[in-house]
């Protein structure tokens, strides 16, 4: 094999790697799917805490790269998660832990974008990480506010603003049967 | 719950018979009032009384946090709400949603459809099928009247702890008390529901989402992103305290889906107008 050919074949595996591809992780046990669908072909699992990157989405799915499978495939949305580039998440490599993304940190970039606002008189709208929330104490010692239920009752939603709301947001509704939990 | 009834008169009957005879502030009269009152507070409650004890419930809430001072988004989280609801047994319920001004991740349901949702949950949100999603869930507890049932029983506690004083004395109007009662009953936000009602909110909360056009997998992406956090931080205490470690629930929910969603993931996300609105809230 020639330096061309080499090229030439690192420039196809290039250009099939969408190029706005995000750095993420997996949070938990996943398998890879060639479609996403999971009733299509099962490609590998992924261990959590390995990296990938996300090339789409696709309703509750998403598409990912591999490197260390050298694979491209489908896997649910909420096994992997956007790693932001302001700040690397800790990585424990134990499947399924819980909280393994150290802190906030992978939300830095919602964080910034989010907490910060022009009126800074709203000390708990600005409030970022560890900054305390409604707390079991607050709770407990609250008096009721009569003023703020009337307001809330006051943005209630109705049948008219419906239509709107549902066509807009291309809506439909489906009927779909409940069920159980498995027993263990 | 007739013959709960019945116990509870027999036990105030008998109350009132081994009550000193030198009382002068107990009387026939007042045994009537009792037994009439504890026939009333164990009977089942109206859905006139289930709203009117969820307004004074979240009213307490309100107390520790007030709504967040944009209409907007009230609206907005009161449309998606609406709609989630419409798909649900009791779509006919006047249904309340807010967003209220708490940097905590939290969201919390109260009787005869009052809903709110903290500001810090609302902000690791990314579109409009995981606002869905937790509502859904919410949705789901009034739906089964979870909360309701918690309250009656802890109002019973509450009277039984009050009986020969304040019941006996007091001649205010039964409404009053309840009301008093109620209020007593926010409390329950801080301790939880039993931990097997939070799983099955989540699974009737899937479906709801889905019913209503969205992609039911978002409740579990909210519930990934929450895992996601460091659970000593403050904002979670509440949360991780009242409901199951996060883990749990998603294995559960993943679990018993079991695929029977899948042809529903591809259901609206909505992004486009979610972001419309969280953009002006946090620009």
């Amino acid at each position: 094999m020639n330096r061309a050919h080499v090229f030439l074949g690192s420039l196809l595996l290039f250009l099939s790697i969408p190029l706005h591809a995000e750095q993420a992780i997996v949070v938990r046990l996943a398998t890879v799917y060639d479609k996403p669908s999971s009733v299509s072909e099962q490609i590998t699992r992924i261990v959590a805490g390995s990296e990938v990157e996300i090339f789409e989405r696709q309703g509750g799915w998403k598409q990912i790269y591999s490197e260390q499978k050298s694979v491209i495939g489908w896997v649910r949305s909420y096994q992997v998660r956007t790693v932001y580039s302001e700040s690397v998440p800790e990585i424990k490599t134990e499947p399924d832990s819980r909280g393994f993304l150290s802190g906030l940190a992978a939300f830095s970039r919602r964080a910034s974008s989010f907490f910060s606002t022009s009126d800074s008189s709203r000390s708990t709208r600005t409030a970022t990480i560890g900054i305390r929330g409604l707390s079991e104490e607050e709770i407990k010692e609250a008096k009721p506010n009569l003023v703020e239920l009337e307001k809330m009752q006051q943005f209630a939603s109705s049948l008219a603003r419906m239509t709107d709301f549902i066509r807009e947001g291309k809506l439909i509704a489906l009927e779909i049967a409940h069920f159980k939990l498995k027993a263990k | 719950m007739k013959a709960i009834s019945n116990i509870l008169v027999l036990v105030a009957c008998c109350l009132a018979l081994a009550w000193p005879v030198s009382s002068p502030a107990f009387s026939l009269n007042d045994l009537k009032k009792l037994t009439d009152n504890i026939r009333k507070i164990s009977a089942e409650v109206s859905v006139e009384e289930e709203i009117q004890m969820g307004a004074n419930l979240i009213a307490g809430l309100l107390g520790a946090a007030p709504l967040v001072a944009n209409p907007a988004l009230q609206r907005y989280v009161n449309d998606v709400g609406y709609w989630v609801a419409s798909q649900s047994s009791r779509k006919d319920l006047p249904w309340h949603f807010g967003v209220i001004d708490s940097a905590g991740i939290n969201a919390f349901a109260a009787p005869g459809g009052y809903i709110v949702m903290t500001m810090g949950l609302f902000n690791l949100l990314e579109n409009e099928a995981q606002l869905s999603g937790v509502l859904a869930h919410e949705i789901s507890h009034v739906v089964m009247k979870h909360h309701l049932k918690a309250l009656q029983k802890t109002m019973k506690r509450e009277f039984w702890a009050n009986i020969g004083t304040q019941l006996v004395v007091d001649n205010e109007k039964d409404r009053k008390r309840l009301s008093k009662l109620v209020n007593a009953g926010v409390q329950l936000y801080a301790i939880g529901l039993d931990r097997s009602l939070e799983y099955d909110a989540d699974l009737k909360g899937v479906v709801l989402a889905a019913r209503a056009g969205y992609d039911p997998y978002a409740l579990l992406d909210v519930l990934a992103t929450i895992d996601s956090i460091n659970p000593e931080q403050e904002t979670l205490t509440v949360m991780l305290k009242t409901h199951p470690p996060v883990a749990d629930r998603l294995s559960q929910l993943a679990n018993a889906m079991d695929g029977k969603l899948d042809k529903y993931a591809s259901g609206q996300s909505n992004s486009g107008r979610f972001f419309e609105i969280a953009g002006k809230i946090n620009p």
